[in-house]
C-alpha cells in the first residue's frame, strides 16, 4: 500500500514538472493557431482557431514577413557552416589525439586559453574585419563567422578519439598505410558517435544563433535575414500586436525539425558528451 | 616558466649555430632563401622559398610600410568632401581611415612575425640539408617531400586550414580589440569621417572612476557583482537540478523514463530565441501570467506583503530590477535543467554499481548513498565542465539580452549615464555599448576585463584539463 502511494507521488511529481516545462511550449503551439494576431492576454487558449498564420508565413510574404527566404537562408548557412566546422574539428582532434609532434602540448594549452576568449567579445572586431572586406550582410560572411574558428572546439571529440585503441592504427601502419590513410579508413569510421554529436552541434549553433546574425545582417532588408532576426523583428514594439501569432507559427516551424532530430539523437548526444568529459 | 624560456633560448641558439657553422650556401640562404636548396639539387623547394621571399618583400613595400608608417598616429589627414557646383560632383580628399590603418598595421605585424619564424626555420632546414649531404644521407626529392606531408608531417597538413581559420576569426580580432582599448574610438571619433588616436591607459582609468560626468566605475562595480552572482547561481541551480532530475527519472521505480526525458528535451529543442522571446511575453506587465495572478488575487496578496509596489496593478516580472533578476534565474533554470539532465544521465549510467550495492548491504539509506557515493562520483567526472559552464554563464548573452532588451528600462540615472542596466551582464553591456552607442573603446576595455576573469577561472582547471595526464590511459 505504502509502495503504491509512493509510486503515485513519484509520477505525480514528474507529471507536474513536465507540465511546467511544457506550458510555454504548449502556449507557443496553440497561439500559432490563434485567429487574433496580437497577444491574447486574458486567455491561454485562443478564442478562434485558424491556419491563417501559417498561410501568411508561407504564401503571403510582405516587407516584414519573408519566412520562406529566411528559412532557406538559415538552412543554407547552417548546412555549410556545419560541414566546414565538422571537417575542421575532425582534423584538429585527430591531430591532437593520434599524432605526436613537437609543440603538441603547447598548442593544446594555447588553444584552450584562446577558447576562453568568448566570441561575443571579439565580434566587434570580427564585424569590422568582415566589413572591410565587404562580407557583412552576406551569407558567405555568416558561414565564415560560424565555421572558421571551429577548430578550437576539438576537446570533446579528441577525448573520444583518445579512447580508440592505438593498436588499430599501429597495425595499419605496419601494413604500410600512410597517416592520411589511417585517418580516413581507421579512425573516422570508428568515431561515428562523436561525429554525429559534432554534426548536430555544428548544425544547431548557426541554426539557433541570434547574436552574430543580429550584428552581421544589419542592412534592414528582410530578404537577407535569418529566421532568428526575422522573428525577433516581428516582436518589436510597433509590430507585436499585428504579428505575435505569426511569430508563434514561425517558432513552431523552426522547432519541429530540431525536436525530431533531438529526440532521435538523444542517445548519441548523451554518449558524445560523457565520452568527452569522462576522458577529457 | 623556466622550461619555456629554455625552449625559447634553444630556438635562437640553433639558429645561430646554423648560421655560423653553415657553409657558403647556408650563409647565402640568409639573403636568398632558396640558395641552400639549389646547392642540394632541391630546385623546386628552392624556387618556392625564393617566391615566398619575393612575395614578402612586395608585401612589405606595398602594404606593410605605408600602414606601419602611420601606426604611431593612426592617421593625420581628416576626411574632407568638396562639392564642385560646376561639375555637380563631390571630390573626397585622400583621407586617413584610422581603423583601416590599425587593422592593416596589426595584420602587417602579424605577417612580419610569421615570416621571421619561417625565416629562422628555413635556415635550420637548410643547415640540416648540409649535414645530411656531409653524412651521405639520402636527400628527398620533391615528390618524396610531398609524400611526407601525408606521413611524418601529416599534422602540418591537417592543422594548416584550421589554424588559418582560427587566426582570422580568433587571434586577429583579439589583437584588434586589445589595440582599440588604448584608443579613443567612439561615436565622436568614427572613421571615415573622423580620426581616432592612441590615448594610453585612460579608458582603463575611466572604467574604475566614478565622478559626476564619468559613471563607468559605479556601473562597472554593479554589473560585475551581478555578473558573478548570476554565474554562480545559474551554474549551481541548473547543475544540481539537472542531477536531481536525472536521478529521479532514471530511478528503477520510475516507469517509462525515456518518455519523461523526451518531454523535457522538447523544451530545449525549441531554439532559445523563440522560447525566451515567448516567455518574455508570457511574463509581460500586461501579459497572461499577470492577468491570471490578478484574477486569483495573487497580485493583491504580493502588494499587501510589500513585494510589489502599491502603485502598480501588475507584478513587474521583468521590469523591476529585483523581480527581473529573480525571474531571469528562474527562467534560466527552466532552460538549463533539461540540458544538464542529459549530461548527468550519461554520467549516472557509468556509475560503478557495485559500490552502491555494497553500501546498500551495509545499511546505507538512499540519501546517504546519494551524498556519499553518487555526488562525489558525479562531481569528479563533471568537475571541469562545471568551471566551463561557469565561464559560459559569465558570457551568457542570450538569456539576458532576449529577456530584457526593449523591456527593461533602468531608473538609475548613474547606470543610464554609462548605458548600463541593473540586469546587464558584462557581455550584454558590451554588446549594447557597441551596437547601440558605438562606444568601442569602453567595450574593448570591458572585453579585456571579461577575458581576464574567464582566464583566471579557467586556470583553476587548467592543469587537469590540458596536462592530459590521463589521455594515454584509455589507448
Amino acid at each position: 500500500m505504502k509502495k503504491t502511494v509512493k509510486f503515485i507521488i513519484r509520477h505525480f511529481i514528474l507529471l507536474f514538472l513536465s507540465v511546467i516545462w511544457l506550458i510555454p511550449i504548449l502556449w507557443l503551439f496553440v497561439t500559432s493557431f490563434s485567429g487574433y494576431k496580437g497577444i491574447n492576454t486574458s486567455h491561454f487558449f485562443p478564442e478562434t482557431w485558424t491556419l491563417d498564420n501559417y498561410a501568411q508565413l508561407f504564401f503571403r510574404s510582405d516587407s516584414i514577413v519573408q519566412y520562406n527566404r529566411w528559412f532557406i537562408n538559415t538552412l543554407v548557412i547552417a548546412i555549410f557552416s556545419c560541414l566546414i566546422s565538422t571537417i575542421l574539428v575532425l582534423m584538429v582532434s585527430y591531430t591532437m589525439s593520434k599524432l605526436r609532434f613537437a609543440g603538441r602540448k603547447g598548442l593544446m594549452s594555447f588553444s584552450i586559453i584562446l577558447n576562453m576568449f568568448p566570441g561575443v567579445l571579439s565580434m566587434i572586431a570580427i564585424y569590422f574585419i568582415l566589413k572591410t572586406i565587404g562580407l557583412t550582410n552576406s551569407h558567405l560572411g555568416m558561414i565564415i563567422v560560424y565555421s572558421a574558428g571551429a577548430g578550437l572546439g576539438y576537446l570533446i571529440c579528441k577525448g573520444f578519439m583518445d579512447t580508440i585503441s592505438v593498436s588499430l592504427s599501429e597495425a595499419a601502419r605496419l601494413e604500410g598505410a600512410s597517416e592520411a590513410k589511417i585517418f580516413w579508413s581507421v579512425i573516422i569510421p570508428l568515431s561515428k558517435p562523436i561525429i554525429v554529436y559534432t554534426v548536430i552541434n555544428a548544425f544547431l549553433a548557426p541554426w539557433g544563433d541570434f547574436v552574430f546574425a543580429k550584428l552581421m545582417l544589419n542592412s534592414g532588408v528582410a530578404t537577407d535575414w535569418t529566421v532568428a532576426i526575422g522573428l525577433f523583428n516581428m516582436l518589436g514594439r510597433s509590430m507585436i500586436n499585428k504579428y505575435f501569432s505569426v511569430f508563434c507559427a514561425g517558432g513552431v516551424i523552426i522547432a519541429i525539425p530540431i525536436s525530431i532530430l533531438f529526440v532521435i539523437m538523444q542517445k548519441f548526444y548523451v554518449e558524445g558528451i560523457t565520452g568527452g568529459s569522462v576522458k577529457g | 616558466m623556466k622550461k619555456a624560456l629554455n625552449t625559447l633560448g634553444n630556438y635562437f641558439k640553433n639558429f645561430g649555430i646554423a648560421f655560423v657553422k653553415g657553409d657558403i650556401w647556408v650563409k647565402l640562404s640568409a639573403v636568398l632563401m632558396g640558395a641552400g636548396y639549389f646547392a642540394r639539387k632541391q630546385v623546386i623547394n628552392g624556387i618556392i622559398m625564393c617566391l615566398v621571399e619575393v612575395l614578402f618583400a612586395v608585401l612589405c613595400i606595398g602594404y606593410a610600410a605605408p600602414n606601419l608608417a602611420k601606426f604611431g598616429t593612426l592617421g593625420t589627414v581628416q576626411f574632407e568632401q568638396v562639392f564642385d557646383p560646376l561639375t555637380m560632383t563631390s571630390t573626397v580628399n585622400d583621407y586617413d581611415n584610422s581603423f583601416l590603418i590599425l587593422l592593416n598595421s596589426i595584420i602587417s605585424l602579424f605577417i612580419i612575425f610569421v615570416f621571421i619564424v619561417f625565416y629562422i626555420s628555413n635556415m635550420k632546414a637548410v643547415y640540416r640539408l648540409q649535414q645530411k649531404k656531409e653524412n651521405g644521407e639520402h636527400i628527398n626529392n620533391f615528390r618524396e617531400d610531398v609524400r611526407t606531408m601525408f606521413n611524418e608531417k601529416f599534422h602540418i597538413t591537417l592543422l594548416t586550414l584550421p589554424a588559418i581559420g582560427i587566426i582570422i576569426m580568433n587571434i586577429l580580432p583579439i589583437l584588434v580589440l586589445v589595440a582599440v582599448a588604448f584608443t579613443n574610438y567612439d561615436q565622436q571619433h568614427m572613421p571615415p569621417n573622423a580620426l581616432f588616436t592612441w590615448v594610453g591607459w585612460s579608458n582603463f582609468k575611466n572604467l574604475f572612476t566614478s565622478s559626476v560626468t564619468v559613471t563607468f566605475g559605479y556601473s562597472f562595480k554593479k554589473v560585475l557583482v551581478w555578473t558573478l552572482e548570476w554565474a554562480v547561481l545559474a551554474t549551481f541551480t541548473t547543475y544540481i537540478g539537472g542531477i536531481l532530475m536525472a536521478k529521479f527519472i532514471n530511478d528503477k521505480k520510475t516507469k517509462l523514463p525515456k518518455l519523461w526525458r523526451t518531454l523535457f528535451i522538447i523544451a530545449i529543442a525549441v531554439p532559445q530565441f523563440v522560447t525566451l522571446l515567448l516567455v518574455r511575453n508570457f511574463f509581460a506587465d500586461s501579459g497572461i501570467v499577470n492577468t491570471f495572478c490578478n484574477s486569483i488575487g495573487f497580485t493583491d496578496f504580493l502588494k499587501n506583503i510589500g513585494l510589489v509596489p502599491s502603485n502598480l496593478s501588475y507584478i513587474p516580472f521583468l521590469t523591476n530590477p529585483g523581480w527581473a533578476k529573480v525571474m531571469i534565474i528562474i527562467i534560466n533554470i527552466w532552460i538549463g535543467i533539461p540540458y544538464q539532465m542529459l549530461v548527468a544521465t550519461g554520467v549516472l549510467m557509468n556509475i560503478p554499481e557495485d559500490q552502491i550495492e555494497s553500501a546498500r548491504i551495509d545499511g546505507a539509506n538512499p540519501l546517504q548513498i546519494f551524498i556519499k557515493i553518487t555526488m562525489p562520483y558525479v562531481l569528479f567526472v563533471t568537475g571541469p565542465s562545471l568551471i566551463t559552464d561557469f565561464v559560459k554563464n559569465i558570457n551568457n548573452f542570450n538569456v539576458i539580452y532576449l529577456l530584457t532588451q526593449d523591456v527593461f528600462v533602468t531608473s538609475d540615472q548613474l547606470l543610464a549615464n554609462s548605458n548600463a542596466k541593473e540586469v546587464d551582464l558584462l557581455v550584454t553591456w558590451l554588446f549594447r555599448l557597441t551596437n547601440e552607442y558605438y562606444n568601442y573603446k569602453m567595450a574593448s576595455v570591458i572585453g579585456i576585463i571579461v577575458f581576464i576573469i574567464c582566464a583566471a577561472f579557467t586556470l583553476i582547471t587548467f592543469t587537469r584539463t590540458i596536462k592530459g595526464d590521463k589521455e594515454e590511459e584509455f589507448q
